[in-house]
């Protein structure tokens, strides 16, 4: 954590790494409003791939879909090999629990402390791990969001910043191979947004998962996002890099990066 | 036209509800079962009721006995007190009025926790988690209404009767021997059963309706409020309905 961050991220891994999410054209309206109309995407293993797009375009609802808190109207989503929209209960659980996902208001379970929080998932898919095993675990995922001396506390007592840092630490402690942040700095002060960027990377760096970013924040592009896709329209609209998207000459790109 | 809507809306509210009920029913006899958020929940609606109940229960039983004394004094039958006021509270009063207090304290407190944890996103991380939320907080809940509401439904008779023999004793002098006799030479266990069997329903009633309305919370914090509010109003509704439907089908049955 203490170490001095590139300016921007690494480079993405080639199109010959294996896909851990595929998704082909998936659609989702909201009674008139059509959200998303034909979106195709590919995650690849290791990589922290970011979704661009204006507020409302659709970009949480993708994310949505792709654990199944929202059922698509049409498409395809492939995660790990699996084919998530056709799987019963058990199995798509039994996926969910490979998938972590980070919500921009954290979620995390007020009536609970900080280790609770961080035991409930552990002790309802391991439970046959011995009370050291837990204790060990939540102290590892605590040290790794940086935030050890929080145990005890309720979310009422934490800032923004650091809920969103436990929120992080709670989608850790399964070990998940995919991680989904949604708006992952959007209302933190910007230390606290860069130190949020910092911890994405050091995750992707020590447990070697595969990301979709969900935000509007191009810092984040820069700093943390291996590849960006810009949702527009209900469609992926464009992919590449951010030095690919800067020095693009399509209009609704240059518009995106003047205005944001 | 309006008035259309509202049916159309009562109507739609009523088959999801009844959806919601056929779930709870469909996921409370199959394992995973959640035993410790169960017990928990036991404690909270069972145990952490007890005292509003009691109280309530004491009030009643004592106001009865004092208000009816002078009207059966008229007829020289004040001998009938302790017979009258035990048959009330068993068959209507007790159960009634319980329903009614966890309808208020249970169904409010179920419908503004599980809608705060609707919308701050806390069951959708519940469910991302591999937690079926349905199972951990839906079901829990209602088995424990289900199970704790006739337990505090018995102690509130109990209560009522000692509380009538406090009624019976500020201006007579009435052995708690003779009181307790006379109490149980005039029930019978047709007029306990019936009345012990429809407290099942009521928490039921009581427990579906309140994680229904929560389970089902939107627009924000406004949405939380209004949750509770019509999860007491429903549940209290629908405790009278219920006692409509059992007093018909114990007449039918002769047992009035």
């Amino acid at each position: 954590m203490e170490e001095k961050q590139p300016d921007t991220a690494p480079a993405a891994p080639d199109a010959s790494t294996e896909k851990v999410i595929s998704i082909r054209g998936l659609t989702k309206s909201f009674g008139e409003k059509k959200v998303l109309q034909g979106f195709d995407l590919d995650v690849r293993r290791g990589e922290n791939l970011m979704v661009l797009g204006k507020s409302g375009s659709g970009k949480s609802v993708l994310i949505k879909c792709i654990v199944r808190l929202l059922d698509p109207d049409a498409g395809s989503i492939s995660v790990l090999g699996q084919d998530v929209l056709t799987l019963d209960q058990e199995a798509l659980d039994r996926v969910r629990v490979k998938i972590g996902f980070l919500f921009q208001s954290s979620a995390l379970y007020d009536s609970m402390t900080v280790k609770e929080n961080l035991e409930f998932p552990l002790r309802r898919h391991w439970i046959d791990r011995k009370h050291q095993d837990v204790d060990a675990l939540v102290e590892e995922v605590l040290t790794a969001v940086g935030l050890p001396q929080t145990r005890e506390m309720y979310p009422s007592e934490l800032s923004g910043g650091m809920r969103r840092r436990i929120g992080l630490a709670r989608t850790l402690i399964l070990k998940p191979e995919i991680v989904l942040y949604d708006e992952p700095t959007t209302g933190l002060d910007p230390i606290s947004g860069k130190e949020i960027v910092e911890l994405i990377l050091e995750l992707q760096r020590t447990y070697g998962t595969s990301s979709i970013i969900i935000s509007h924040d191009l810092h984040v592009a820069k700093l943390a996002a291996n590849r960006i896709a810009l949702l527009h329209e209900g469609r992926n609209y464009l992919e590449g890099t951010y030095k690919d998207l800067l020095d693009s000459d399509d209009p609704l790109v240059k518009k995106f990066f003047i205005f944001m | 036209m309006e008035r259309k809507a509202g049916i159309q809306r009562i109507l739609m509210e009523v088959g999801d509800l009844a959806y919601f009920t056929g779930r709870f029913f469909r996921n409370a006899f199959y394992p995973r079962f959640e035993w410790s958020e169960f017990l928990r929940q036991c404690t909270v609606n069972g145990y952490r009721s007890l005292p509003l109940v009691a109280i309530t229960a004491f009030i009643m039983g004592l106001v009865l006995t004092v208000q009816s004394r002078p009207t059966l004094a008229n007829f020289g039958a004040e001998s009938m007190l302790p017979s009258m006021v035990a048959i009330s509270m068993v068959r209507e009063i007790a159960p009634v009025i319980t329903a009614l207090i966890c309808a208020g304290k249970i169904g409010s407190s179920m419908g503004a926790e599980l809608g705060s944890m609707k919308v701050t996103e806390q069951i959708d991380a519940m469910e991302v988690s591999g937690t079926n939320p349905f199972r951990y907080l839906v079901v829990t809940r209602v088995w424990s209404t289900i199970l704790m509401l006739p337990i505090l439904v018995v102690l509130a008779m109990a209560i009522s009767i000692w509380a009538s023999w406090v009624g019976v004793n500020i201006k007579d002098v009435v052995s708690w021997e003779l009181f307790y006799r006379q109490v149980f030479e005039s029930l019978e266990f047709s007029d306990f059963i019936p009345a012990f069997i429809k407290t099942y329903f009521f928490g039921l009633a009581i427990g579906v309706v309140g994680c229904y309305k929560g389970f089902n919370t939107e627009k924000g914090t406004e949405g939380v409020g209004q949750a509770a509010h019509s999860a007491v109003v429903v549940a209290s509704l629908l405790v009278f309905i219920l006692d409509l439907v059992a007093v018909q089908v114990t007449d039918l049955m002769g047992l009035n």
